[in-house]
């Protein structure tokens, strides 16, 4: 039996070797794959955190306020600012067709009055407080005037980054307020008391937030999500499924050329020939797995991109992940050659069924950024299970008893494939 | 089963899912130790039928097949290791070489590493294709592709040798040689079960000839080379199969 298994790995071996359009299926799409989609998801990983966001700035202001805005902005990471002030070839209009145009992402424009704005509205705050204080409704200042900081958005940029020059504005404008409020209250002080009194200001706030990754507290990994840690193991994954093609494509030409109806007449069966294929593809699997964590190692540094972080990882739960993987898309490659008619639908719905089951599975944008909805569906991807089972070795240093619950799927999946092809072989010769 | 009977059908049917008919309807066929019998009949007739469920590559409805007094459902593996099929289409690996698919086929086979390599050597001399065994079959003609079908199923030296149209599309130097070549292993004792559409082939290969159409033995003739050649097994053909067309 293990003679007639081996047989069947070297002739699948033999067949790979020579069949360059394959070969290149197998291992050079995947490694453009790698390169390509881990530099072209590089941005939204970082989520724009580390990258230079085009500002065009106008202070209307001139006073401490927009000085005060563009100081804040200048120092927050993300913005590269450019200041429009003073520029008399932007008008109006061209303002607003730099934006528009996705010259630049952000435009701020900084109203004529802000500081008065800000003054008095601080000085009538400081006033009520005091009034109130010291019992003298007199003191009470009338309703400050408001104003707004315009911030115009190019209409291509998504959400989460609208959200992200909100979030930078309103600080450096809470910043900016609660300085100037200080600044009142204490010449307030002053007033009432007499004292001299230095300037107060607040510096840093008295409560920060430390940021820490669950798995350093474990393990000491320090080893985050980003665009290599996600589409390292991503488009193995995709490229061992992938497999599918030229698998279930072998099984059909085996079919077609007769070799299948030699084979029923020899001792061994159908079991024999499913294991010797599966187990020739699964040492591909593993090979494959091997070139892209080196791709990710040594070439993607290469592309400006973080290189591929072995560190701290178990290597050997991560072999048991890539056999457990490579097993299962193996065996739904011999499902689908078991299923197919002929080359071509094998092949078109063996790459599709892999295309549509690796993009609700995580493999593209990890799962947790989906909607509900897709989130609950893609679970049932067996691509999920290996994403989630390569993330507890890569990223969260679990232990095996960790690797369970996306192990036991991964293995029942390739069980019941496996079923499935030999009852169609059967079910076929029955007919 | 006696002794000097090789192959014992009986009663054997066979219906395919969304047919009308029976393709096999009830053969009662034997085959003797050493014969060499043609299965003729139009297309069909239900002579690639028959040969299927007999080598075990598809199962009966209905009837019982025994090869050397293994029973086909049974025991297939031990009728497999006694038989050789050479099938109707080129059942080789167009991506190996002639040696590779015959390494291959003979490891299947049980075989060891000199075994094959020595009738290998001594069957693709015999075949004539010993100067391009090392290429891929793909590059090869259809005629080489033939031969090579051929003594693949010879490799492991089987009792029984079945062979579906084995001449079908060739040169004539090559069926010529594959005439040759079946002509001296049934000399040495193997039993052959042949289909074809050649009626000469017939008559000059065959010790006997069975007709078959719609499922069922129509006829028998011994020794069909001793009753006037081709074109009496022709007219004796086409008397008991009709002119009609028999298009699928």
């Amino acid at each position: 039996m293990l003679t007639r298994i081996l047989a069947h790995i070297r002739k699948e071996l033999l067949m790979l070797r020579r069949d360059r359009g394959g070969l290149a299926l197998l291992y050079l799409m995947p490694v453009c794959l790698v390169c390509i989609m881990a530099v072209v998801q590089d941005a939204p990983f970082r989520d724009f955190s580390e990258k230079q966001v085009h500002l065009l700035f106008r202070d209307l202001d001139g006073g401490a306020v927009g000085k005060g805005i563009k100081e804040g902005l200048e120092q927050a990471g993300p913005f590269q600012l450019t200041d429009a002030t003073g520029d008399t070839a932007i008008t109006e209009n061209a303002f607003l067709d730099l934006i528009r145009k996705g010259d630049y992402q952000v435009g701020i424009t900084v109203p004529v009055n802000a500081s008065t704005v800000m003054s008095s509205g601080s000085a009538a705050a400081v006033s009520k407080l005091f009034g109130e204080i010291s019992g003298d409704d007199g003191a009470r200042a009338s309703s400050p005037d408001s104003a707004f900081v315009v911030v115009l958005i190019d209409p291509a940029v998504k959400q989460a980054f609208r959200e992200l020059v909100n979030s930078h504005l309103s600080r450096v404008l809470a910043g900016l307020g609660s300085d100037r409020l200080l600044a009142d209250m204490t010449a307030q002080v002053q007033a009432l008391t007499g004292k001299e009194l230095g300037p107060l200001k607040v510096q840093e706030p008295f409560i920060g937030v430390q940021q820490r990754l669950a798995s350093n507290e474990v393990s000491g990994n320090r080893v985050a999500i980003d665009s290599t840690q996600h589409n390292v193991p991503a488009w193995t994954i995709f490229a061992m499924f992938f497999t599918v093609v030229l698998l279930a494509g072998n099984m059909v030409k085996e079919r077609d050329s007769g070799c299948m109806v030699r084979l029923l007449t020899m001792p061994g069966g159908a079991s024999e020939r499913i294991a010797g294929r599966m187990s020739a593809f699964l040492l591909v699997c593993v090979t494959q797995a091997a070139l892209l964590f080196l791709i990710g190692i040594l070439v993607l540094p290469l592309l400006g991109l973080s290189p591929f972080n072995l560190q701290h990882v178990d290597l050997l739960m991560l072999l048991v992940v890539t056999l457990a993987v490579g097993a299962a898309a193996t065996s739904y490659g011999v499902l689908v050659g078991s299923f197919s008619a002929t080359q071509q639908r094998s092949a078109v719905f063996g790459s599709t069924s892999v295309v549509i089951l690796s993009a609700i599975g995580g493999i593209w944008v990890p799962l947790y950024i989906m909607p509900d909805a897709m989130r609950a569906f893609g679970r049932l991807s067996p691509l999920n299970w290996s994403m989630e089972a390569y993330n507890v070795v890569l990223l969260r240093n679990g232990k095996f008893g960790e690797l369970a619950p996306f192990l036991l799927p991964l293995l029942v999946f390739t069980a019941v494939c496996i079923a499935v092809a030999i009852f169609a072989e059967r079910i076929t010769a029955s007919r | 089963m006696e002794a000097s009977v090789d192959i014992r059908v009986r009663g054997l049917l066979k219906r395919y899912r969304n047919s009308a008919g029976n393709a096999v309807d009830g053969i009662d066929l034997d085959v003797r130790r050493g014969e060499f019998l043609g299965l003729l009949g139009p297309n069909g007739a239900g002579k690639t039928s028959l040969i299927s469920i007999i080598t075990g590559v598809r199962r009966a409805t209905d009837g019982t097949v025994q090869v050397q007094g293994h029973d086909i459902a049974a025991q297939p593996d031990k009728v497999h290791g006694c038989i050789g099929l050479v099938p109707q289409d080129i059942a080789l690996y167009e991506m190996l070489t002639a040696r590779e698919n015959m390494a291959f086929f003979g490891r299947l086979h049980g075989l060891d590493g000199k075994t094959i390599r020595e009738r290998s050597e001594r069957l693709l001399e015999l075949a004539g294709l010993s100067a391009r065994a090392d290429e891929l079959i793909g590059q090869w003609s259809g005629g080489m592709q033939r031969r090579l079908n051929l003594i693949t199923a010879l490799l492991h030296e089987p009792a029984i040798l079945f062979l579906d149209e084995p001449t079908v599309g060739i040169d004539v130097q090559s069926r010529a040689a594959i005439w040759t070549l079946l002509e001296q292993i049934n000399k040495a004792g193997t039993t052959i079960v042949y289909t074809s559409h050649h009626l000469e082939e017939a008559e000059r290969l065959c010790s006997r000839v069975v007709i078959v159409d719609h499922g069922r033995v129509v006829s028998e003739v011994e020794r069909p080379g001793a009753h006037g050649g081709a074109a009496r097994l022709e007219e004796i053909f086409l008397g008991l199969t009709g002119t009609e067309y028999r298009d699928r």
